[in-house]
């Protein structure tokens, strides 16, 4: 809710952005575990790299040589193993899922001598019923994008009973949106816990979080939403106000949680990142002139 | 209770100390339109003894038996000398005439005017509206709380941001007072310009310290706006046609010289200039803001005057999705002079500032909508009693009780046409007080002015309060631990606070004088805010069982000193102010709508301590001052910042002001404002990491607001032609150029770090600044 008044206010101010140089203190150097593994019959990574100076604008530097396992809630173990040497650590499932419903997973990672651990669990997903689109023409022109398009919105329900919690995220033509502004969290059928929505057709702005700039005739639309555990809601909701906090109305920046625990509470070495584990659905459209809602 | 026996102590030496005098006593006005004067300095001459008029332009002062020369003097009036021969109490109604340009021929050779020096008052701000107006202004736009940030000890978050801060306190920690109304948000366009309409402000005085006993409920300041009455001899029609607004006043007598009333009604037009050169779609688009301003009053008889006030403003906003807010206030009071010595004001004032969100204002789509509304609403009763007992003590004692009622919000969510609300309970909350003040001369060189409020506040109503589990790490959210619902009246919580005040003034010689202060106070209500400026839609919240009152002590000190016959006034003042129970956020704390909303709060202490430097020219063709405040204010919460102390987000080390004015001739005068403030602190991120390909920022340090951003400076000019006639020759006229931020500079309102928007795995930081070049504009005002 926060979010949709916030951007309402920040578009009516007038103010200006210049980019400038400022020095900042460096931090020592961390663990970043990137994993976000999905029930799916495809190759699964676990991307292991350094956190760096905030300006140093390199590549990551990977973190090899890492023992990497997901480990089930019956104790099977699965290994991660880094085959072309650049910290991503994959596994692909042979031919069935892996996870289970409604049961805890964990992550396990040895490296350098520090042994690390997560727990995720994995949380039903509704299906996307629908893809609709309608025409509509902006009053100005953006800079880029067309003028006149189509704005999609899709269709789901949350489930009955509180507190199931989502990422929505889409793809233009196979093209990930893949900003931190560019997906959308959801708390039941709505933004937050305290918009009480439990079990709704998911609201509105929700619906529509797929757009950014207008689709053209034909484009292609994927809609995926993914199941994430509470954790993870909260851990991708600062996220995403952390990486936009800017103007009149910023909060103060906060560190974004982690979920990745050193075995060792003494060890200095702490990891930050997250891991969990997500249902998937998808749904595929393409935008078609004569298709379209009218309204 | 050892305060109140000292209280008691003092106040019988002071009777016991009470002579067998008679009183002289009335009402102070402009002989222009009727006004009262607040503040006109009565002076006995051969007793050399003094007064004042209050705010209702009354004063009273007792003098032994025989004949007296009184000289009524107030900055800008020609001064007056009445001579009595006093055998009996008597009644003394007085008119001043505003001195022409000082241009005019007229030599004045007025009364020395060091209320400064000589008034028990410490960390008082007093600005005239002549002065406000004679200030270059943002767009034009005269304003109040714009030009009060020029003071000592008073600063902003950044250009744009609504309220102000006061020696290191937070906005809501200021009581806004119009007409003795509580004003919940000073501004509109988000803080662009304040509700405050110039034309209707008759006098704006700002309390920074000292406070006395008479006011509570905030803990940083009291700025005490009051309003016009009208003009009470003749009709008059006045406006202004500005970049922003238009404004437009009549001011006229009910019955001649006993009563009148004065309109005023101001409107941003730019929608409407706008209209014509929008395409269709843009047509229906809402953005406007206007006020209206109210006020009648009626003198019954000498002894009885009633005011009837209101003021009605909103802002609005919107095409399909749209938002609007505002404040109402009305006020009825009553001056009852029950004898030459004693004096009575009662107030009855109701409050309303509500906002509300829409996302389908023309209900075209019904199947989906989002409708939500929140408000804070008030009742309160004060009656307020001067009694001026004798020439060397005048009491003040009263009381006052306001009835809250918070809406935190109220909410409809419709989605594929299935509805859910979304209601937070309402709460209640009585916040009463009684008080008694007593300024006391001692000796010609010592004044006093000491008093005690005690105040109490009782959460009450058909709610449901929680308990949270106080046993989560701090910075985290805290799980409900146990649900109670109360019904009824039944009460919830209840605090007290006693707030004793003190105020000393000792006069080292004519001209300079040594004035200490201490004032404890107590805050009730809440703004819930963690954004660095406030927005129009952080909710207020009441004290509960959870939420604890803020508490502030304040101690002061200061030197007062006036060069050359007054035409200099110069001060030095230090404070040192601790602040309790101030409410911080844990991250990712969820303000709107929240039923738990207490479990995302965190609770903490702060101080705040600075210098103020103040010099000001008050006579000539040239007037204006110099302020310079160097000041700190940190907070310490447990879970931010590994529980150390940091600087809270509104501190300003360095913050100086110059104001002049100046009158070439008769017809011209310019005026030119400069200001320099340091940067606000800021937290930066020692780090990066990256995450499914996007940048996130990392303090490895956990630490805040180490940094600070850019200092911000800015030089705005203004000029006023006078004209001889207004329209059809009659009535005057003035045009107003002004040119804010006149060599351009990009003062900063933020630095803050981001994802490169065209690479989210590239970072950078950015300077955000919201006024980035030169505002010129034009002003035409008339008077009928």
């Amino acid at each position: 809710m926060y979010r949709l008044v916030w951007i309402l206010l920040a578009f009516m101010l007038f103010g200006c952005e210049d980019v400038i140089d400022i020095d900042v203190k460096e931090g020592k150097r961390q663990l970043v575990v990137d994993a976000w593994i999905t029930d799916e019959v495809k190759e699964q990574t676990v991307s292991l790299s350094f956190s760096q100076a905030y300006f140093n604008q390199n590549s990551p530097e990977p973190a090899l040589g890492a023992e990497v396992y997901i480990i089930r809630h019956d104790s099977t173990m699965f290994k991660f193993e880094d085959f072309d040497g650049d910290g991503k650590y994959t596994f692909t499932p042979r031919n069935r899922r892996f996870l289970d419903l409604n049961r805890q997973v964990a992550l396990y990672i040895k490296y350098q001598g520090e042994e690390y651990y997560a727990l995720s669990e994995l949380k039903r997903v509704p299906t996307i019923d629908s893809l609709k689109y309608q025409s509509l023409t902006l009053p100005v022109k953006p800079s880029d994008g067309p003028q006149s398009g189509f704005v999609a919105q899709f269709y789901a329900t949350d489930f009955e009973g509180e507190g199931d919690t989502y990422l929505v995220r889409s793809y233009k033509n196979d093209v990930l949106r893949g900003k931190s502004n560019e997906f959308v969290l959801c708390y039941d059928a709505g933004f937050s816990p305290s918009s009480n929505a439990d079990g709704m057709l998911f609201i509105q702005p929700l619906r529509m979080a797929i757009n950014s700039g207008l689709y053209s005739d034909g484009d292609k639309v994927t809609v995926e939403l993914y199941s994430i555990p509470l954790e993870a809601y909260y851990f991708l909701y600062q996220l995403q106000q952390e990486t936009n906090n800017g103007g009149i109305f910023a909060t103060p920046p906060n560190n974004v949680p982690t979920n990745i625990i050193n075995r060792n509470p003494e060890s200095s070495e702490k990891a930050v990142g997250a891991f969990f584990v997500s249902n998937v659905s998808r749904f595929s459209a393409y935008i078609d002139k004569n298709g379209a809602d009218t309204d | 209770m050892k305060y109140t026996l000292t209280f008691l102590s003092i106040l019988f030496f002071s009777f016991a100390s009470a002579q067998n005098n008679f009183t002289i006593s009335g009402t102070v006005q402009d002989a222009s339109n009727g006004e009262d004067i607040i503040g006109v300095n009565v002076y006995a001459l051969e007793q050399k003894a003094g007064a004042s008029t209050n705010v209702y332009g009354f004063y009273s002062i007792s003098l032994p038996k025989g004949k007296h020369t009184l000289i009524f003097s107030y900055l800008g009036y020609h001064k007056i000398e009445k001579t009595v021969e006093l055998d009996g109490n008597l009644t003394l109604n007085v008119e001043l005439k505003e001195e022409g340009n000082l241009l005019d021929a007229v030599i004045v050779t007025a009364e020395r005017e060091d209320a400064n020096v000589r008034s028990v008052e410490m960390s008082v701000n007093k600005m005239e509206m002549k002065t406000i107006k004679k200030m270059p202004a943002l767009l034009g736009e005269v304003d109040v709380i714009r030009s009060i940030q020029f003071l000592p000890g008073v600063s902003s978050v950044g250009e744009g941001s609504s309220g102000f801060n006061v020696r290191g306190g937070a906005i809501d920690q200021n009581l806004v007072l119009l007409d003795e109304a509580p004003v919940y948000n000073s501004s509109h366009l988000m803080g662009f310009f304040s509700i405050f309409n110039p034309d209707v402000v008759k006098d704006v005085k700002l309390i920074k310290g000292g406070i006395p006993s008479l006011y509570g409920g905030r803990i940083s300041s009291i700025l005490d706006v009051r309003m016009k009455e009208g003009n009470n001899k003749k009709t008059e029609f006045s406006g202004g046609i500005g970049t922003i607004f238009s404004r437009f006043m009549l001011e006229s007598p009910i019955v001649k010289e006993k009563g009148s009333f004065v309109v005023a009604l101001r409107r941003s037009y730019i929608d409407i200039l706008a209209k014509p050169f929008l395409n269709k779609d843009l047509r229906k688009a809402k953005f406007y803001f206007y006020d209206f301003t109210a006020k009648a009053n009626y003198k019954i008889n000498n002894n009885n005057t009633v005011y009837l006030s209101g003021y009605f403003g909103r802002d609005v906003f919107g095409e399909d999705f749209g938002f609007d807010w505002g404040n109402a206030t009305t006020t009825f009071r009553w001056n009852h002079v029950f004898n030459n010595k004693l004096f009575l004001n009662t107030t009855v004032f109701y409050s309303n500032y509500n906002y509300s969100l829409d996302s389908d204002l023309n209900n075209e789509n019904t199947e989906d909508v989002f409708r939500w509304n929140s408000n804070i609403l008030n009742y309160s009763i004060k009656p307020d009693f001067t009694w001026y007992l004798n020439s060397k003590n005048t009491l003040t004692f009263g009381g006052q009780s306001i009835l809250y009622h918070f809406n935190p919000g109220q909410a409809l969510v419709v989605s594929g046409g299935e509805g859910q609300d979304i209601g937070l309970d309402t709460k209640k909350a009585v916040e009463s007080a009684v008080y008694i003040g007593n300024e006391q001369k001692i000796t010609d060189n010592i004044t006093l002015n000491y008093g005690l409020r005690y105040s109490h506040y009782n959460y009450f109503g058909t709610a449901t309060s929680f308990l949270f589990d106080e046993n989560t790490p701090a910075g985290e959210r805290k799980p409900v631990l146990e649900t109670n619902n109360h019904i009824g009246n039944e009460s919830i919580q209840q605090y007290g606070n006693l707030e004793p005040r003190l105020a000393v003034n000792i006069g080292l010689s004519s001209n300079t004088s040594i004035k200490v202060g201490y004032n404890r106070l107590a805050q009730y209500i809440h703004l819930l805010s963690n954004t660095t400026a406030s927005s129009p839609l952080d909710v207020w919240t009441p004290s509960t069982n959870n939420i604890k009152p803020q508490l502030s002590d304040q101690i002061a000190v200061g030197v007062f000193k006036n060069f050359a016959d007054n035409k200099y006034e110069s001060s030095i003042e230090l404070y040192y102010k601790t602040l309790q129970n101030q409410i911080d956020y844990i991250r990712n704390a969820d303000l709107l709508l929240n039923p738990y909303v207490e479990g995302d709060l965190m609770y903490g202490k702060g101080r705040a301590y600075g210098a103020e430097f103040f010099v000001k020219k008050n006579k000539g063709d040239l007037t204006g001052w110099v302020s310079y405040t160097l000041s700190r204010t940190e907070r310490k919460v447990d879970g931010l910042n590994n529980n150390e102390w940091f600087l809270s987000r509104i501190d300003k080390l360095h913050n100086l002001s110059v104001v002049s004015m100046y009158d070439i001739t008769k017809k011209w005068n310019i005026g030119a404002t400069f200001m320099f403030m340091t940067g606000t602190p800021a937290s930066f991120p020692t780090s990066k990491y990256t995450w499914q390909g996007m940048a996130i920022p990392h303090n490895y340090y956990d630490e805040r607001n180490s940094y600070r951003i850019p200092a911000s400076h800015r030089l705005d000019l203004s000029a006023t032609k006078k004209n001889k006639h207004a329209l059809f020759k009659r009535g005057e006229s003035e045009w107003v150029f002004s040119v804010y931020n006149v060599y351009n500079r990009r003062n900063p309102f933020s630095v803050y770090v981001r994802q490169n928007p065209d690479d989210p795995s590239k970072t950078e930081a950015v300077r955000y600044s919201v006024f980035a070049s030169v505002l010129p504009s034009i002003t035409y005002n008339f008077k009928f």
